[in-house]
């Protein structure tokens, strides 16, 4: 490439139109024509620019008139250099700025990339955090959940187990008594009733202490107090212990109906699994309370359905219920820790989110069906490992 | 980078008139072309300027003949001082085989010599060239004037740079500007004999180099 300030030849000063012409004019101007070549010839001059021989007049009439013209020649020549020169500096001045100005764009461009990946990354890793510290938290709240549930469930159930069996067996015994009394007391229509009914109270008395004794088993079931190392689980069996607390805590109002199906035992970890089946049972409570409350609940009953089943190769733990449903607009919300639809303090919004993470836990997933107003059904399945 | 063509045993080395605005670049050219009678001395080329103030460049072309034969050119350029020149500067200097920083002594002009003479630096390393190996003559002009910082006090500066002595210079009146550049043929002649052996090979020792390309002519030799 040639640089500006690189000598000019004689082609770059004047065109070969520009020296016909020029020779023309100057051939007026003496008394022989005279012509600027490239080559030196006999008695030609030199044309000289800036200290360079650019070319070479010859003709005229005598050498003083050829010095004249080449001196007239070069002083043209100058002007014409000097709009050269300007035009070439500043046409590579220009592609030089331009040059410069394409590189600091895609600089630009390039550190611009580099701190938007940066700032997404940043986004992610903070959004990373987030996750995780909303789960240590939620882990935490849970954990110390059903520990003090756990150690209050197995506290009750120790301080209960002991009377509710001695009053079984004397209340059993009480019973044997009154048929003595029966040999005993003189045979009288006063004493018979008497008697009868005696023996209706103490039988009442038995079967209500059975069932206490049965409410303390299931306490125990549900708090089972395993932590964290996962055992064999009986599903139907948490399940259905998850029922009946459910009914003891509502009064037996509630129409829950089982359907346990044929099941293999699964690895699993029986608290948490208590926990989520007691959490969605207690959200289908809450979902009938909610259809009850509203507008057009004549002849409408509520009911829950709590099915078990096997099929692709896990266990398919179904429950539904035909309440008030989830509103489509909160439907993508119900996972979330902390979210609740449900009045201030009647729910810890915990419920959804502790049985997709059991779910999670068990390898399984977690589905929601849901039509506002008609009902819902929670789907967990849980693979058989 | 001197431009070395053996075919025609021709050297031609470019000189470039460095400094801020206004301090008198053009006018150190415009005094050697009067000042100066080497060998040959071209017309002096002043291209484009407004209110006096170079717009692109000024150019003059002197030579010498060797006894080798050898035909040495020396362009004297300036470069435009303004800032916004910058682009243009920087053109001008490229290939440069020599630097005269010619800076302005008014005290108030302190700062815009210091931004200027960054720039320079900055300018060469852009175009590839090194301050610290590159032949260059520094000169404070404008010593005419009232209110100038004292020539001590430059010097004691200066003192601990490859470029001290400094030169002083008033070049509107012709004074110290042979001086500079005599002192920057001195530091070039160094550099250019080292590549292309100017004494040994074409018989043009370090006198020789300085004393016809820094002839005075007739009228001012008194
Ligand atoms: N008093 C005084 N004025 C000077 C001297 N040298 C130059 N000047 C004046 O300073 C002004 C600028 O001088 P120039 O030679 O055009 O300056 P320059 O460095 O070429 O300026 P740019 O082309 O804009 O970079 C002119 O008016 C000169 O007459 C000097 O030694 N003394
Ligand atoms: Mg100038």
């Amino acid at each position: 490439m040639r640089n500006f300030e690189d000598d000019p030849t004689l082609e770059d000063l004047l065109t070969s139109d520009q020296r016909q012409r020029l020779n023309q004019m100057l051939s007026a101007l003496c008394r022989k024509p005279v012509s600027i070549g490239k080559d030196r010839s006999n008695g030609s001059v030199a044309l000289e620019f800036n200290l360079e021989t650019v070319g070479w007049l010859s003709g005229g009439s005598c050498e003083q008139e050829r010095l004249a013209v080449a001196d007239l020649v070069s002083f043209l020549m100058m002007f014409i250099a000097k709009y050269r020169l300007a035009a070439n500096l500043h046409h590579d001045t220009t592609e030089a700025s331009y040059a410069e100005l394409q590189k600091q764009n895609a600089a630009l461009k390039a550190s611009e990339a580099r701190y938007r990946a940066l700032s997404d990354q940043l986004q992610e890793k903070v959004d990373e955090q987030v996750a995780v510290i909303k789960q240590a938290q939620m882990d935490l709240y849970e954990s110390a959940r059903l520990r003090s549930v756990g150690q209050l469930a197995a506290g009750v159930a120790h301080e209960i187990n002991n009377p509710i069996g001695f009053m079984s067996s004397n209340l059993k015994v009480a019973g044997d008594y009154v048929n003595d009394l029966r040999e005993r007391v003189p045979d009288s229509e006063l004493n018979r009733d008497l008697l009868d009914d005696f023996a209706d109270l103490i039988a009442e008395s038995s079967d209500g202490a059975r069932r206490i004794a049965s409410i303390v088993s299931d306490l125990k079931t549900f708090s089972s107090i395993d932590q964290a190392d996962h055992t064999l689980c009986d599903v139907n069996d948490l399940l259905s212990s998850a029922v009946h607390l459910l009914q003891t805590e509502y009064g037996h109002g509630v129409d829950i109906l089982e359907k346990p199906g044929e099941l293999p035992k699964i690895s699993g970890h029986p608290s948490r699994l208590s926990q989520t089946f007691y959490n969605l049972l207690d959200n289908a409570v809450q979902a009938l309370k909610c259809r009850q409350q509203g507008a057009g609940a004549e002849g409408w009953s509520g009911r829950i359905l709590a099915k078990t089943s096997v099929d692709d190769g896990g266990i398919r733990v179904v429950i539904q219920d035909n309440g008030c449903g989830i509103a489509e607009d909160i439907r993508e919300q119900v996972f979330d820790a902390f979210f609740t639809s449900r009045p201030v303090g009647s729910g810890t919004g915990l419920g959804l989110t502790v049985a997709r993470d059991t779910a999670r836990a068990h390898q399984g997933t977690i589905q929601i069906d849901s039509r506002e107003d008609m009902g819902c059904r929670v789907t967990l399945f849980l693979p058989i490992r | 980078m001197a431009d070395h063509s053996p075919e025609d045993n021709k050297l031609a080395l470019k000189v470039v008139f460095y400094g801020p605005a206004l301090s008198g670049k053009t006018t150190n050219l415009m005094q050697l072309h009067s000042l100066l009678n080497p060998q040959r001395k071209g017309e002096l080329m002043v291209l484009e300027t407004r209110d006096d103030r170079t717009l692109f460049f000024d150019m003059l072309p002197i030579g010498l003949k060797g006894e080798s034969g050898l035909d040495l050119r020396l362009k004297l350029y300036t470069v435009p001082g303004q800032v916004q020149h910058d682009s243009t500067r920087k053109a001008v200097l490229s290939r440069a085989d020599a630097v005269v920083f010619v800076a302005d002594s008014q005290t108030g002009q302190q700062d815009n010599n210091a931004t200027a003479f960054g720039n320079l630096e900055e300018n060469l390393e852009k175009v590839g060239l090194d301050i610290d190996t590159l032949p260059m003559a520094v000169q404070f002009n404008k010593r005419d004037l009232p209110g100038v910082v004292g020539d001590t006090e430059l010097q004691q500066r200066w003192a601990d740079t490859p470029w001290a002595p400094l030169q002083m210079a008033s070049a509107l009146h012709g004074k110290g500007v042979l001086e500079t550049f005599r002192v920057l043929l001195g530091r070039l002649y160094t550099e250019v004999d080292r590549e292309f052996a100017l004494a040994t090979g074409h018989g043009i020792d370090r006198d020789t180099f300085i004393r016809q390309l820094s002839a005075a002519s007739e009228e001012n030799r008194a």
